[in-house]
């Protein structure tokens, strides 16, 4: 497969604390690759950079070190940090947290990149409107984001972002800090939706069982400084329900491997 | 007492806000009870009872008296806090994008603080004669450092995941100030209303004392410099009800404007 999006070399270390003295590398000589449409999920410990890979392929915090390229154009060069964030919308970012803005109704705020993109016609409305009932989400278009459950809120999020089409689109532990059912049925939307339009995705999780249930292919990363110490492709059968894969020979044998080497 | 009873038996079926109510009017009632009872213990010359004071507002409100007073001292009022609200709002703004502007700005405006407005009244009518404009910028700068300081709090408060968020959306900057960075600080923007606008009234009020031909502040230090007790009364008694009537409004307008938040918590 040929890459899509390819992240070379990249590296961030620790800001300098006292002058002089080498600062700590949290990533260090990260390198892979993504092809187009593919779903590509990135399982490390806590604490290994996960979230700050994603913000500097995002493009929120500049790299110390390396290139990202996309489409095979240098989208990101460490010794030119001018930061594009989002990459001219080529790039969507579903964070840890939802994000949404509070004083806007969950529909105006789904709608929010639309509108600042001037991009926000009856097609994209009747377009929001679909992704809200794929999620399950019509009939609170007009509630505050305090007045939805979590679940709701990261659907929101999710739907906020699907709703302007990025090619490609990173998730940070969308589904952390939720309970095990809903975190189930979001894992199936999300699933659903890629299923709908295939975009490209890069998912960060620390759960092993979570990486390889949704990913066709895991990318494992050690601990600090991170970098990629191994890249499984995932032979499971799609649709995949969470639930059943994971008693399944399969499975089993790539979440213990995974779990011996991030040991 | 049959009437009693029944409002006792109604008390817990009426909606909070009635009971709220019953109590201000009640609070009102004793406070003007005690004003009466103040005025025939004091004598008339110390304290003027709300009955005269009543009428004298009658009295200047048929000749005209009351509007051309009100109306001197609203002008200089909205002027003065329309220029103070809009510098302290925009200069915060413009600073938050250069680091390097604030910090050599910032100390200037923050020490520039400490200098009491009121002295300076005798240079500005010696700028501006006595007219509108001097008190136009007194209650200018009473306004400016409350905004100032309110809007740099609130700046300082956005969340920056918002912030990166909108980015990432797509968002240019000019839209990331205005559907992102403004809304979060709105809180804010309402306390330094709160604050600022009697002050600026206040401050309106206190230019007139020093020097005017017109407005409330003049009615007022006419009436004192000419033993007019119920005339100072009545002088500050329309004053209280415009502060009121002001704060109902901004009250109205903030519950509009912040509807979007959560119930605040019944205790803190």
């Amino acid at each position: 497969m040929s890459s899509f999006l390819e992240v070379a070399g990249l590296e961030k270390r620790f800001a300098e604390r006292t002058p002089g003295e080498a600062a700590p590398w949290v990533i260090r000589d990260l390198s892979f690759t993504v092809a187009e449409g593919e779903f590509v999920t990135i399982v490390g410990p806590s604490g290994a950079g996960k979230s700050t890979i994603l913000n500097m392929i995002a493009q929120v915090e500049p790299p110390s070190g390396g290139r990202i390229l996309l489409n095979g154009v240098v989208v990101l060069d460490a010794h030119k940090p001018v930061l594009r964030p989002g990459l001219d919308c080529r790039i969507g970012y579903v964070t840890q947290d939802d994000n949404l803005l509070p004083w806007r109704t969950l529909l105006d705020n789904v709608l929010f990149p639309l509108e600042v993109q001037g991009r926000l016609d009856d097609a994209a409305r009747a377009h929001a409107r679909d992704l809200l009932q794929a999620v399950g989400l019509n009939g609170y278009e007009r509630y505050f984001p305090h007045e939805l459950s979590g679940g709701m809120r990261k659907r929101a999020a999710l739907i906020r972002t699907l709703v302007y089409d990025p090619p490609v689109i990173l998730m940070d532990e969308p589904f952390g800090a939720l309970d095990a059912e809903t975190r189930a049925q979001l894992q199936a939307d999300l699933q659903k939706l890629w299923a709908m339009r295939r975009k490209t995705i890069l998912f960060v999780t620390h759960e092993i069982a979570e990486a390889i249930a949704l990913g066709s292919r895991v990318l494992v990363l050690k601990r600090a400084p991170a970098c990629v110490i191994a890249d499984h492709a995932v032979e499971l059968p799609r649709p995949r329900v969470v639930d059943d894969v994971l008693t399944l020979p399969a499975f089993v044998q790539l979440y213990d491997t995974i779990r011996q080497v991030i040991r | 007492m049959p009437a009693a009873a029944d409002a006792r038996g109604a008390a817990h079926r009426w909606p909070e806000t009635s009971l709220v109510n019953l109590a201000r009017l009640l609070l009102v009632a004793a406070l003007v009870a005690a004003w009466e009872w103040g005025a025939r213990s004091l004598g008339l010359l110390f304290i003027a009872g709300p009955l005269d004071v009543l009428a004298h507002i009658g009295a200047i409100a048929a000749s005209g008296q009351l509007w051309t007073d009100l109306q001197a001292t609203l002008a200089a009022t909205a002027v003065g806090f329309g220029i103070g609200w809009t510098v302290g709002v925009v200069l915060p703004f413009l600073l938050s994008w250069s680091p390097r502007a604030t910090r050599a700005i910032e100390p200037w405006v923050i020490a520039s603080m400490g200098i009491p407005k009121f002295a300076l009244a005798p240079l500005l009518m010696m700028w501006f004669g006595i007219g509108l404009a001097p008190k136009i910028v007194i209650v200018a700068f009473m306004v400016f450092y409350m905004v100032f300081i309110n809007t740099f709090a609130g700046l300082r408060s956005v969340d920056r995941r918002l912030v990166d968020m909108a980015r990432v959306a797509g968002a240019s900057r000019g839209a990331i100030a205005t559907r992102v960075v403004w809304p979060s600080m709105q809180p804010f923007v309402f306390s330094a209303l709160k604050v600022a606008l009697p002050r600026a009234l206040s401050a309106a009020i206190v230019g007139e004392f020093l020097v005017a031909d017109r407005g409330l502040g003049h009615a007022i230090e006419y009436a004192r410099q000419t033993g007019d007790t119920v005339g100072v009364f009545a002088g500050i008694a329309v004053v209280t009800v415009l502060v009121l009537l002001m704060n109902a409004a901004l009250d109205a307008i903030e519950r509009q404007m912040l509807g979007w938040r959560p119930k605040p918590a019944s205790t803190l």
